[in-house]
């Protein structure tokens, strides 16, 4: 009997599609809908000590296989998000709350924070390629991973994931770093901009943004790749998953799991559904009970 | 894919509002807007508010952006992507347009010889687009009382029986927009309405102008009275650049 249920980084999904962070998951609402209309989960969008309003429009740059954005990591501040998950709740399957900080003691209050407000797991941004101090600013610099996801792994309850960013020469140091969170979620976007030659501008407000879409999936497969080849660590994969052999490929690369976010630009919220339904179909056509069977089938 | 077009006329509506017209071989219909880009300045949605041969933008000066693009001048380009959102529904027989302030231009488009329009304003040197209506199809309302009917919006709906219409077309502030869905909710007619929410990646994903989990920028702008009907932060609560719900 075929089944999409999986259990990844400590916790368990009716099927493995995720809402990426920062893709429509701002609100409570939008968060309820999404998981009705089909995702397994989702992952907030990532909340700061602070109220932010992130960057002013343009924050986002459309090619044909690729999005480039810049939203400036906004944000109501982690006192203002219970009221979300709360709403978001309602949508009865798990929530992540991604948190992002500039050092331990802050991402250790937010994980607390998200704790309390019920969510199932957290995930730390530790990859943001666009906000002076954050992100991929904390998340290239191992010994401050390894201090981050130690702490917090020592002090929360719930599972602890940690977003890792493309934008470094090794992979595969910051996953060692931080290998005992109970799941890495490989990608973040690829560090990148756009030049308008009419205007001879930058088309983002910050210049610099990230890029996601079709375009980076290699770039994705092969840091799964590469993290799963070495160390015994649950994976979500993520980047450029726009329909279910992208999923497959991931999976097949080391992934447990994998989260979507572009691919809702144009296959709106009902792309979860569609992924997961091709799922089954091909699990039925090839005999494959669970997707676990399938992890990690291409790493030679 | 940013659009850069050459402004071939520029036309002042009112003391605080220009259109700008340009020549863009795009299909766009009414209700739907762009996102237009203002070099060093910012982006900002704007409605089509023209559709022929020439399409057009109607700007009104309210932030660092607009009051750039105001200052344009014919021969001068804008830059623009889209066209973006949900269209209102074909116009059929007789319809009705109802717009507050600035709203008047996403309903222009709609503006023929079967509309009637109540075209409402805070100063009667606001009235928007009000000669393109018929003589005998115009309803102004200002609350100054120098041009047309002294009051909110409702009062010109005292003016008409709503269900003589095929459908009522809305757009202004959220406010003027709860109040004619409170008035006209219950009758026998069909109604959509434009909303307006802070908007800012326009293709369905940043979640900023997100209201009962529907984007504005893709499953609107445009929403009938039935999906308004179930959306409980409809006139009463919306989200911050940051995301922080607040009332309205």
């Amino acid at each position: 009997m075929v089944s999409l249920a999986v259990r990844v980084g400590g916790i368990n999904l009716e099927n493995p599609a995720i809402l990426a962070s920062g893709i429509l998951d701002e609100n409570g609402y939008t968060m309820k809908r999404v998981l009705e209309e089909g995702a397994g989960a989702v992952v907030t969008k990532s909340i700061g000590v602070d109220e932010r309003n992130g960057y002013y429009p343009p924050v986002v740059v459309e090619g044909n296989s690729y999005l480039i954005n810049a939203m400036g990591l906004p944000n109501p501040g982690i006192e203002n998000y219970g009221e979300e998950i709360k709403i978001a709740s309602n949508g009865r399957k798990p929530i992540i709350g991604s948190i992002f900080a500039s050092g331990v003691d802050d991402f250790l209050r937010l994980g607390t924070s998200m704790e309390d407000f019920g969510v199932s797991a957290v995930e730390l941004n530790l990859s943001c390629p666009h906000v002076r101090g954050f992100g991929s600013e904390v998340g290239s610099d191992p010994v401050l991973v390894r201090d981050i996801v130690k702490t917090l792994k020592g002090s929360l309850k719930i599972p602890v994931w940690s977003k890792l960013s493309p934008n470094v020469s090794s992979i595969l140091d910051i996953a060692e770093a931080a290998v005992e969170s109970d799941a890495l979620v490989l990608i973040n976007t690829v560090r990148a901009m756009a030049i308008d030659a009419e205007t001879r501008m930058p088309v983002l407000s910050n210049a610099y943004g990230g890029m996601s879409g079709e375009a980076i999936k290699p770039v994705g497969l092969r840091c799964v790749y590469e993290v799963k080849k070495e160390l015994n660590v649950d994976i979500i994969g993520v980047g450029g998953i726009s329909n279910y052999t992208d999923a497959l490929e991931y999976i097949m690369a080391g992934a447990s799991s994998f989260q979507i976010g572009t691919a809702v630009i144009k296959s709106g919220r009902g792309v979860f559904k569609k992924i997961t339904e091709d799922l089954e179909v091909y699990m039925n056509n090839n005999s494959i009970e669970r997707l676990s069977q399938l992890v990690g089938v291409a790493i030679r | 894919m940013i659009n850069h077009l050459k402004i071939e006329r520029k036309e002042v509506n009112t003391p605080t509002v220009s259109s700008l017209y340009f020549r863009w071989d795009r299909k766009v219909k009414p209700g739907q807007f762009v996102m237009v880009w203002v070099p060093g300045f910012g982006e900002v949605p704007m409605s089509i508010s023209s559709i022929g041969d020439l399409k057009c933008i109607t700007v009104k000066a309210y932030g660092d952006s607009t009051r750039k693009l105001i200052r344009l001048k014919e021969g001068d380009f804008i830059h623009l992507r889209g066209p973006y959102g949900r269209p209102f529904s074909e116009p059929e027989g007789d319809i009705l347009l109802i717009g507050g302030g600035s709203g008047m231009a996403s309903l222009r488009t709609l503006i023929g010889p079967r509309a009637t329009g109540i075209i409402a304003s805070r100063t009667s040197d606001e009235l928007l687009f009000s000669e393109e209506f018929e003589k005998e199809k115009r309803i102004e309302v200002t609350e100054d009382g120098i041009r047309g009917l002294k009051g909110l919006v409702l009062m010109g709906l005292d003016q008409v029986n709503v269900e003589d219409y095929s459908c009522i077309y809305v757009c202004g502030p959220e406010k003027m927009l709860k109040a004619v869905y409170e008035r006209i909710r219950g009758h026998k007619v069909r109604a959509e309405f434009s909303l307006e929410r802070s908007m800012k990646c326009g293709i369905g994903i940043c979640d900023s102008c997100s209201i009962n989990g529907y984007q504005v920028c893709v499953d609107g702008p445009t929403f009938s009275i039935e999906e308004l009907g179930e959306m409980t932060e409809f006139g009463t609560t919306k989200l911050l650049s940051s995301g922080r719900r607040v009332q309205i």
